[in-house]
């Protein structure tokens, strides 16, 4: 958002004025961004996932899996396959379970590039070094950020979820011959660096850990609201629409 | 001790297959009933090598290649073959084993293993020229097994048992380079006595093998791997590892970064009068913007107008 100032005309300040002395007596707006299913969703697969990180990294870490022993690797190792399981099939449950919130989310990370999206895309990087400074210009309900690193992890999940299975088949009951199995542990070896290097940054920007996103994992762990003002900085032109559609907005006072 | 190998001269092997059995007895190895594994309709694969493959409990086949023969009387031809670990000086199971259950044996260049610090993870079998290794069910648990080099018994000043019990002196065992002198003296015989296609196997490859191998009907015909090297997956998997480490690591001190620059950050509460369609800061009372229209700033005037000594306005500091 632009530090310039803006002129607004008498009618339009007086508006303004009765509109924030109104506010006060209303309580503080909220606005629904994720489902219950969409939250349980997203934190089954995160559990999994990080699970999946450290049992995998008694295999992939050679120092860790010699300092373990065999039979503590032995251990990840099938929790790996169990796990992994989970991973590919809590999704897929969830995606049948509601079709709807699918095309929801192929909708807002296959769309067409806005300028504004663009602009946002350029001055990310600046951004995270320089937050303070840089204002990033507003965004749909998507950051086009969001649909690249988003479209990384689920790219990344669903590689590492098919060469996974495959390798566990490979194992057990379907043996695909050595050249394919070395491609595969290959493939799930890169799309592991690939996804831990987009999953650090999600979880950094997630969790709130970066200051100006201070609070954003209540919207996936917690109860899915989004504060009024935290929606405006970050998807500025979801949130007037949202807010001015007033369909999926709450009204908290203090303490609620 | 210098390096050790087993030569394996096929114009000597009657494919008795003692061998196998030797090495059976001498690593206590089940045999499999046959109607259940080697010739059933999966594995077998129409010749007489038995069973089909190496597996579980066999870390030693003899195979049986046929060829059709120039000779008028013998119209098939066989060219033998020892299918068992080659030992690679260059051992790509060894690099990959994540546990450090496979190494190579300092006394004899051999790669041997220790089952209880396998893993199963079968890691080496994917960077494996040969595809050699196999894996045995040891109760749920599944352990690398394939041949040693009876290492123990060489060891102790004993042959390993698969040349222990060749009795037509296929099998021999000593120094390396004892070894190769000989196959070479015997492919020099070969050729002299018609068999131009007779080679030697195992001298170069994969840096140098310690098994050595005397081919007498040529690569081809007894099945040899040609130019074997580790799979190209299987070298880049292993540069792969230290990758993954850089990145996450520089990726971290990256994110460590903004978080130290972007410390006492604060911003404006901002709210919305959707009547008016103003964006207004709850703290001044000011319009941040009016409507929902694009951005009409520049990137370089997003980048530099809250800029501190740079921008036509004061810094910023990061009260949006």
């Amino acid at each position: 958002m632009s530090k310039h100032h803006i002129e607004v005309t008498p009618e339009m300040k007086a508006s303004d004025e009765a509109f924030l002395e109104g506010r006060t007596v209303g309580g503080d707006r909220y606005i629904k961004r994720h489902s219950r299913q969409a939250r349980w969703t997203h934190g089954v697969t995160v559990l999994c996932c990080i699970w999946l990180m450290i049992s995998g990294a008694f295999v992939f870490v050679p120092p860790l899996a010699q300092f373990a022993g065999s039979d503590v690797v032995f251990f990840f190792r099938m929790s790996h396959r169990v796990i992994g399981v989970a991973f590919v099939a809590v999704p897929i449950i969830s995606a049948f379970a509601a079709p709807a919130g699918v095309k929801h989310i192929i909708h807002n990370n296959i769309c067409h590039w806005t300028e504004d999206d663009k602009k946002w895309m350029i001055l990310f990087l600046p951004y995270l070094f320089l937050a303070k400074w840089v204002h990033m210009p507003d965004q749909d309900e998507q950051k086009s950020g969001q649909r690249v690193a988003d479209g990384a992890l689920w790219i990344c999940g669903i590689a590492m979820g098919i060469t996974g299975v495959i390798l566990l088949l490979n194992s057990t009951i379907m043996p695909v011959g050595v050249v394919a199995h070395s491609v595969l542990l290959f493939l799930h070896d890169l799309f592991f660096f690939v996804m831990l290097v987009f999953a650090l940054a999600h979880i950094f920007l997630g969790a709130g850990i970066f200051q100006p996103y201070r609070g954003m994992w209540k919207v996936m762990w917690k109860d899915g609201l989004i504060s009024e003002s935290d929606a405006l900085y970050h998807w500025g032109h979801w949130a007037r629409e949202v807010l001015g559609s007033d369909n999926g907005v709450i009204r908290k006072k203090k303490g609620e | 001790m210098t390096e050790k190998a087993i030569l394996f001269d096929s114009s000597r092997c009657t494919a008795c297959r003692g061998c196998q059995v030797a090495c059976k007895c001498w690593n206590d190895l089940p045999s499999e009933p046959t109607a259940e594994r080697p010739y059933d309709s999966v594995n077998w694969d129409g010749k007489f090598t038995h069973p089909a493959d190496l597996n579980s409990c066999t870390r030693l086949i003899t195979t049986f290649n046929d060829f059709e023969s120039e000779s008028s009387q013998k119209r098939v031809g066989w060219a033998f073959g020892r299918r068992a670990c080659q030992h690679c000086t260059e051992a790509g199971c060894v690099n990959i084993c994540p546990a450090g259950a496979l190494h190579k044996d300092p006394e004899t260049g051999f790669i041997t293993y220790d089952q209880s610090k396998c893993i199963g993870c079968q890691n080496c079998s994917s960077a494996c020229p040969f595809d050699v290794p196999r894996y045995e069910d040891q109760g749920g648990k599944t352990v690398i097994n394939k041949c040693s080099g009876c290492v123990d018994r060489v060891a102790h000043g004993m042959k390993p048992a698969c040349v222990t019990t060749c009795q037509s002196g296929a099998l021999q065992f000593g120094d390396r380079d004892e070894m190769i002198a000989l196959a070479n003296e015997r492919v020099e015989f070969l050729h002299d006595h018609g068999y131009e296609d007779a080679c030697i196997y195992g001298v170069d490859e994969m840096a140098g093998l310690h098994v050595i191998q005397v081919l007498k009907h040529g690569m081809d015909a007894h099945g040899a791997v040609a130019n074997p090297s580790i799979p190209v997956t299987a070298t880049l998997s292993g540069i792969l590892k230290p990758v993954t480490a850089v990145g996450a690591g520089a990726t971290v001190l990256g994110l460590a970064a903004m978080f130290g620059l972007a410390a006492g950050y604060k911003r404006d509460t901002l709210v919305y009068n959707d009547a008016t369609g103003d964006t207004i800061s709850l703290e001044t009372g000011e319009v941040t913007k009016q409507g929902n229209g694009p951005d009409e700033r520049s990137v370089k005037e997003a980048l530099t107008e809250n800029l501190p000594f740079v921008g036509s306005k004061k810094g910023g500091d990061g009260d949006e």
